[in-house]
């Protein structure tokens, strides 16, 4: 027990207290240094420290929203289902940004790599399963001259079907180019796509030959080959509009294409690239011309080609959709629990245990304040049962408490000093103290790595919990009580919650 | 162990504080004796003739252990039952389906929000939750045939909030009961282990851990056992809807064993420890001795979780009703268990496997 009263581990914890105060009242910190009134909305919060937004993490059932579990089927053959998985997540996430969501969270699940599960805050069931499940069709087009068009990516020009569609592309990824310099999307053809590809470039690079990167006549419309997400006939037919072409060529926007009602008008194109020679080998690149697009142009491109086509069906397992009322209701609920728990709790110890009740209870503040900042800094996702194992944690906090109190009442009684009773106390409790709270972090630990869904976020808070409380009731209670009573001033009976105190 | 005689006065004289306030039910009046009984207790208990009939009450958890194991019995025996003969009351995550939670602002009566249900043909049941606020449950329906469900309901009933829907397919229903109890067997069995490893140095060594552990793991499904059973005659006995299992429901028991052996460890570690310092007592009067140590922690601990759950069962919300009672029950089950079970069952256990 020495170790436990030395000074680095009393600096050890006005360190981490310093540290939870710090990310507890990060918001409060932020207003202050820029000199916002203290309540009320003002900008830039959450605030962000050096890349870290501290903030807690509400799960659904706290934040309201959609929570969507999907099976993957028909996995293409011939690459591994995690690649597949991956290709998945990254194309539902370009999906899903469409709506807007903050912090989406889509992640892999399932022993085999063929789950996904998919947490949209805000969002509702519907919304969300029309943007995921869409299937939006990619169609390439050429250029064919149309006076009456005066608008669009290529004014005079208005495009053409070519038969060459996301089914004739296997795949499409973002690489570096070869001069490594900037960034190109490769994209591999089926054969009956490459053989069209092949036909197609041939006649564009006929249409108007040269090098178009140094002949300005070299690069004309026709030599172009344009890439959309669903456009049908009815958009080329009123290629004329110039309003309607201006707002269909603007950036694809899958969110629109989703939900979009017959008469909406939505962005659908996705690149519009010149046609460099022809290309026969059923390989393509495109380069954003220049130095090449940027890392995340690349890759939203290629996620874009994919996306015309998910790698896999989706068959909806489970859907839970939580209203927002019910939400903040939940979370207000939560709070007031949590209010209430606590406050009992000190009260009752003040009350029983005077003097050793009031420094347990202070403790008992420094554990609530680390917990949550543990909570914002991992940052870990706040569920209904998380917040119960976060509870469950505070009443064992307690336990541990009363255990050495306990103790330290029979140590005093039995005529021991005070200072000669807290350190009895302390290490006769320890043994159950330690059982106990191992117990609880081992079942945990099992629960974190095998328990369904809600349970792994109980078993999370509950963990980090318990190792907080051990802390707390240790070494916070215990340097505290060795402070205090160390001079006399406290060293009564009815201070003590005792009968009677030797006096030496 | 210098400090031994002490030891043995600290846990005598212990008893003499007026820690019972705080006590509940049968245990109030048994825990407020003055001194003298407990040095009548342990003197009583070394002499071999049956102590004469007392002015004073005393506590003695150990002797009356038949009693304290039929109470049990009599909870748990019918809730067996019925879990063996009618099963649970499933929540939509275990059932499978799909539930919608809604607040009308019309505030139709559950016939019409019935006939509403019914019309639509997914074989519906209603339950209402007041004020308007109804809990459809449906089978399991497709996105396109929710909205048709929602379109349908709004058109027939007005307009409503919709708070919350779940819907769940069987096969991930399934696989969640599976897990749930995968990983309270699995809890249960490191509890085994640890606790047989941590008990090992008490005289008797490897198997007297057993013992402890043993003791422990069967308290534990005590309060398992109790509190399904009794959620299984609360969910289909008397067909209420805060009688349904669900994953919430599953915490709160892994919360429960979690109490449960706090509680249980606290009361052994005080035997292992009176077991060292008390050589002079017989087993039975250290398990009793530490019984009477251990149990207003083991109380007032308890004590202010009820606190907090009665709160919350009052003020809280349908959602976590059924949770605060679980924990309810299930948390004066563990101290219960603790007490009257766990230990008293390790004396039992000691008789017909004596290790001295």
């Amino acid at each position: 027990m020495q170790l436990v009263l030395s000074w680095p581990v009393r600096l050890l914890i006005v360190g981490i207290l310093l540290f939870s105060l710090f990310v507890d009242g990060a918001g409060y910190i932020y207003r202050i240094a820029n000199h916002y009134s203290l309540t009320g909305n003002v900008p830039g919060l959450p605030p962000n420290f050096g890349g870290w937004q501290l903030y807690f993490h509400k799960g659904l059932d706290l934040a309201g929203g959609t929570h969507i579990d999907y099976q993957l089927t028909n996995f293409p053959p011939g690459q591994s289902k995690a690649t597949v998985q991956q290709r998945t997540i990254s194309v539902i996430s370009k999906r899903v940004n469409s709506l807007g969501v903050s912090e989406p969270e889509i992640r892999g699940a399932g022993a085999n790599n063929d789950r996904i599960t998919v947490d949209l805050a805000g969002v509702t069931a519907d919304q969300a399963q029309k943007v995921i499940g869409a299937v939006n069709k990619l169609v390439y087009t050429k250029w064919v001259a149309d006076t009456k068009v005066t608008g669009g990516p290529e004014p005079g020009y208005k495009p053409a079907f070519t038969g060459l569609t996301g089914d004739d592309i296997s795949s499409a990824t973002a690489a570096i180019d070869q001069s490594g310099l900037g960034w190109v999307v490769n994209i591999v053809f089926t054969s009956r796509g490459a053989d069209l590809f092949s036909n197609l470039t041939t006649a564009n690079v006929a249409a108007c030959p040269g090098d178009p990167n140094t002949v300005v006549t070299a690069n004309c419309a026709q030599r172009h080959l344009t890439i959309w997400l669903d456009l049908t006939q009815k958009d080329i037919d009123t290629w004329e509009d110039t309003t309607y072409v201006s707002k269909v060529s603007q950036n694809y926007d899958t969110g629109c294409l989703a939900t979009a009602k017959p008469d909406t008008v939505c962005p659908k194109l996705l690149v519009d690239a010149v046609t460099l020679q022809a290309i026969t080998g059923g390989n393509a690149v495109i380069s954003g011309g220049g130095n090449g697009f940027t890392q995340s142009a690349a890759q939203d491109l290629a996620t874009g080609i994919n996306a015309g086509s998910l790698p896999v069906d989706l068959q909806v397992l489970s859907v839970q959709q939580v209203g927002s009322t019910l939400g903040a209701q939940s979370v207000k609920l939560s709070i007031a629990a949590g209010i209430l728990g606590l406050s009992i709790v000190v009260l009752f110890m003040i009350i029983y245990y005077r003097v050793p009740g009031l420094l347990a209870s202070l403790a008992l503040l420094f554990y609530a304040g680390a917990v949550f900042a543990v909570f914002k800094v991992v940052p870990v996702t706040l569920t209904l049962a998380g917040i119960t194992g976060f509870i469950l944690s505070v009443g064992m906090a307690v336990d541990a408490n009363v255990l050495i109190f306990e103790r330290f009442k029979e140590e005093v009684r039995a005529g021991r000093t005070i200072p000669a009773a807290v350190d009895a106390a302390v290490r006769r409790a320890w043994p159950a103290i330690r059982d106990s709270n191992m117990s609880t972090f081992i079942t945990c630990l099992i629960l974190g790595f095998v328990g369904p869904g809600p349970i792994k976020g109980f078993a999370v808070t509950l963990g980090i919990g318990v190792v907080f409380s051990l802390i707390s009731s240790i070494v916070v209670t215990h340097n505290l009580l060795a402070i205090v009573m160390a001079g006399s001033t406290f060293r009564r009976a009815a201070l003590m919650g005792v009968d009677r105190v030797r006096s030496t | 162990m210098s400090d031994q005689p002490e030891d043995v006065k600290a846990g005598r004289l212990r008893t003499e504080s007026p820690d019972a306030d705080e006590e509940e039910e049968d245990l109030e009046e048994e825990e407020q004796p003055g001194a003298a009984a407990h040095e009548e207790l342990i003197e009583a208990a070394v002499a071999p003739t049956p102590p004469a009939p007392r002015p004073v009450r005393k506590i003695d958890f150990v002797s009356r252990r038949n009693w304290y194991f039929a109470f049990s019995l009599l909870i748990i025996i019918p809730g067996i039952f019925f879990m063996a003969h009618s099963g649970f009351k499933l929540g939509i995550d275990f059932a499978g389906g799909t539930e919608f939670t809604v607040t009308f602002t019309s505030q139709p009566n559950q016939a019409q929000v019935e006939s509403a249900v019914a019309a639509e043909n997914v074989g519906g049941s209603v339950i209402t939750t007041g004020g308007g606020g109804y809990i459809i449950r449906t089978a399991v329906l497709t996105p396109a045939q929710q909205k048709v469900f929602e379109d349908d309901l709004r058109a027939k009933l007005g307009n409503y909030q919709l708070q919350q829907v779940l819907s769940v397919g069987g096969t991930i229903a399934g696989e969640t009961i599976q897990l749930a109890l995968l990983s309270v067997v699995i809890a249960a069995l490191a509890i085994l282990t640890l606790l047989t490893f941590r008990f090992r140095n008490v005289p008797g060594g490897w198997r007297a851990g057993f013992q402890f552990g043993g003791s422990a793991l069967a308290a534990l499904l005590h309060d398992v056992f109790l509190l399904t059973g009794v959620f299984a005659i609360l969910g289909q006995g008397f067909g209420l809807k805060i009688g349904e299992i669900n994953s919430l429901f599953v915490t709160a028991v892994l919360t429960v064993v979690g109490f449960s052996v706090h509680d249980t460890i606290v009361v052994f570690d005080r035997i292992r420890e009176n077991l060292r310092v008390s050589q002079r007592l017989s087993f039975e009067q250290v398990v009793n001795l530490s019984i009477m140590q251990t149990a207003a922690r083991s109380i007032i601990t308890s004590f202010t979780v009820v606190l907090v759950l009665v709160a919350i069962l009052v003020a809280g919300g349908a959602t976590l009703q059924g949770f605060a009672l679980a924990l309810l029950i299930g948390i004066v089950s563990g101290t219960y268990s603790s007490i009257f079970n766990a230990a008293p069952l390790l004396v039992v256990w000691r008789r017909l496997q004596p290790l001295r």
